[in-house]
């Protein structure tokens, strides 16, 4: 079947139209068809690029003012005659919603129906940047393909797994009743997809093994995933916590925050924007946030790039640590992420002098290997070292087949803990 | 007839132009600004991009966002713009002529039912109004500085203001994320009214030698949990500007209360206005920074 896939940010709109289907999924042999993205929605010169394999990449401006224009757009120009790549748009056979935030009320992806809608609202107070241009994304689709099922799938639903000595925090629980503070966790989509396949590639049964997922991209976060089910992820209440990203400044003391608020003078939002956009491989370099100038930098003697790099790759051995033991143990670890899948360096980095657990990595392989599939362990390593691209869309496409055919993986209901 | 808002046109480049095209542009709409020559544009973009890039090194904004504000700011030195904009906001100082003649230009060149927004704390809209062809487009908005953080605007309805220009106002205040409260023409509305006074009275406190000037701040700051004192707000608001309120206030309504403190007519008068001249109650360097802070009034945890 070929579904759309769609990511709804606040001005812009990802998308990828995708057939598979349960054989399809089995074999790995799930085909992209097109790919692309409308930017700057509510601008004059709103632009849209489509990407077809195998053709050169079209694009066109004109003026979308909201998501239902993008939407509109999107499917003229997959059914064109010319550029696009379905006969009809009613070839579109469901649609698969990437939605940022499912709270607790979502351990799984869902067809979305007008309580699923709701809930989704409901969850909106955590995420108030993400989920409210999800929904108009759906709101947009559904009034175009009404008659096709829609399917959320949530970064959260992966990690609600968790057990609740890993996801609460030590605050007043009266705080985690009254405002659900607790840790959620992100990049499920991606932990379960780089989960699944490596498995796939080493022929394991992921469900009898102690994996660590090492998202490192514009965001980073590690998953402890314990017999198929997360245990425990580097990412909490908000995308801020756990490893040092581009420009956030993962963990530190809380007890900073109000300090500067009060030396610094410092308003609420100067110190979010601090946190969130000043701090990390940036803020601590103050050369980039993208990891390759920063280990170009390094090379060149850059000191300060050189701490920042470090850093990081500290925090993630940090972590990689931590889950082993959280787990009693690790089988694999498998990294993804534009920089967890480009960059050798900060690989060997991480896992270097962790021979004692196990881990142990070719060297020449582990420098060859930028942007494939493929292991960088050496062959008598105890733990497996795999790089495994992560892909997002085909993974909520997949969760729109499984949750056709009702075969998505039910975890039992998330646990909770009462007053 | 729907009305999207899409274009902002804001007249005068000033402080508070500056300060609301940096809100609005923020918020993702464009702006057009407008100033009286090619001079006082370049003037007016460099000021404003300084205050970004003070913001910058206060971690509230970032390079990239200090140049998507930058690139949907247009400065001009004509009206025309104004033509395409779905509403029009005037930022020149509170003077009763300037700013009718200001209105004048726009309500030529506008669609009919966009509105007009007088940015005036003191000014009669009604009185600005009913000089003008279609009074009833003609909405008042008192915004605070700094626009990019104060949370609150006054919106004014003038007696001849349509509800559907004053519903357009409210929603262009909660776009711009503000708390619009709703205010019936009378001047100094709530802010200005109550402010002032407040601030007459630390003067009158200082000038009959009850207190120090920085201890008068400091008394109503730590213990209102005010971010700063009457005498300093006045200093950076300017001691003119003040004066010129505090007047106006006290010829409308006649009230003794608003009878502007004789100290506050000296300073003005021996061109001490504040922070911008660098001296008023306090004193300020360049970046206007105090130059007197207190040992009492560092921060400190709990």
């Amino acid at each position: 079947m070929k579904i759309l896939v769609l990511n709804s940010g606040s001005s812009s709109v990802k998308f990828q139209v995708i057939e598979t289907d349960l054989e399809r999924m089995n074999a790995h042999d799930d085909r992209t068809l097109a790919t692309g993205q409308v930017e700057k929605i509510g601008m004059d010169d709103s632009r849209l690029v489509l990407k077809v394999p195998g053709r050169d990449p079209y694009s066109d401006y004109r003026e979308i003012l909201e998501h239902r224009g993008a939407i509109e757009w999107v499917l003229r120009i997959l059914a064109d005659d010319e550029v696009g790549i379905l006969d009809d748009v009613t070839d579109v056979d469901a649609v698969g919603h990437r939605v940022v935030h499912g709270g607790e009320s979502f351990a799984s992806s869902v067809i979305i129906t007008p309580e699923v809608v709701h809930e989704i609202e409901e969850c909106s107070v955590l995420a108030p940047l993400h989920n409210p241009p999800n929904l108009r994304g759906y709101y947009a689709a559904h009034s175009a393909l009404p008659d096709v099922p829609h399917v959320a799938v949530f970064d959260t639903a992966f990690h609600q797994t968790m057990p609740a000595h890993s996801f609460l925090y030590g605050i007043p629980f009266q705080l985690y009743t009254k405002h659900a503070i607790r840790k959620y966790g992100f990049h499920g989509t991606s932990h379960r997809y780089v989960a699944f396949r490596g498995s796939q590639i080493l022929s394991w049964d992921k469900d009898e093994k102690k994996l660590i997922t090492v998202h490192l991209g514009n965001g980073c976060s590690l998953a402890a995933i314990d017999r198929g089910k997360s245990v425990d992820t580097s990412m909490g209440f908000t995308p801020l916590e756990g490893l040092l990203m581009g420009t956030r400044t993962g963990d530190m003391d809380p007890a900073i925050v109000p300090w500067l608020m009060a030396m610094e003078e410092m308003t609420l939002h100067q110190v979010n924007t601090m946190m969130n956009k000043h701090s990390g491989l940036y803020g601590v370099s103050g050369v980039s946030s993208d990891m390759r100038e920063l280990v170009e930098a390094r090379a060149g003697g850059h000191q300060r790039a050189d701490v920042a790099f470090r850093m990081f790759c500290y925090r993630v051995k940090k972590y990689i640590g931590a889950y082993a033991a959280a787990m009693g143990g690790v089988d694999a670890v498998f990294f993804t992420g534009g920089i967890g899948e480009n960059s050798p360096e900060v690989r060997e980095w991480a896992l270097e002098g962790l021979e004692y657990m196990g881990i142990e990595i070719d060297q020449p392989i582990n420098d060859s290997l930028k942007g494939g599939e493929g292991e960088i362990s050496t062959d008598g390593s105890r733990v497996k070292v795999l790089v495994v691209p992560t892909n997002e869309e085909k993974t909520i496409a997949r969760d729109v087949v499984r949750v056709l055919n009702n075969i998505m993986p039910t975890w039992e209901p998330p646990e909770t803990v009462s007053p | 007839m729907s009305w999207e808002l899409h274009n902002v046109a804001i007249i005068g480049g000033g402080m508070m132009g500056r300060s609301i095209a940096t809100k609005v542009a923020q918020e993702g709409l464009n702006v057009c600004l407008k100033e009286v020559s090619n001079e006082a544009v370049d003037a007016s973009r460099a000021e404003l991009e300084q205050s970004l890039d003070h913001e910058i090194a206060r971690f509230g904004l970032t390079n990239s966002e200090k140049k998507a504000i930058l690139s949907r700011i247009r400065w001009v030195t004509q009206f025309d713009c104004a033509a395409d904009c779905d509403i029009a906001i005037e930022t020149v100082q509170e003077d009763f002529g300037l700013k009718r003649r200001i209105l004048r230009e726009l309500d030529r060149r506008m669609v009919e039912d966009h509105p007009i927004v007088i940015n005036t704390s003191t000014l009669s809209i009604t009185e600005l109004a009913s000089q003008n062809s279609c009074p009833e487009r003609i909405v008042g908005m008192h915004f605070l500085y700094p626009v990019t953080t104060t949370r609150v605007v006054e919106v004014v309805r003038g007696q001849l203001t349509t509800d559907s220009v004053y519903d357009r106002a409210v929603e262009f205040a909660r776009l711009l994320g503000k708390v619009p409260i709703k205010v019936f023409e009378m001047p100094g509305f709530v802010t200005t009214r109550v402010i002032l006074p407040l601030v007459n009275e630390a003067m009158h406190t200082v000038m009959e030698g009850v207190a120090e000037a920085a201890d008068v701040d400091l008394a109503i700051k730590l213990g209102f949990n005010f971010t700063m004192g009457p005498l300093e707000w006045a200093d950076r608001t300017g001691l003119d500007r003040v004066l010129n309120w505090m007047k106006h206030l006290h010829s409308e309504s006649g009230e003794p209360r608003f009878r502007p403190c004789p100290m506050l007519k000296r300073l003005v008068r021996a061109g001490l206005h504040g922070a911008k001249t660098g001296q008023g109650f306090f004193a300020y360097d360049a970046n206007r920074r105090r130059t007197d802070r207190l040992p009492d009034d560092k921060p400190r945890l709990a």
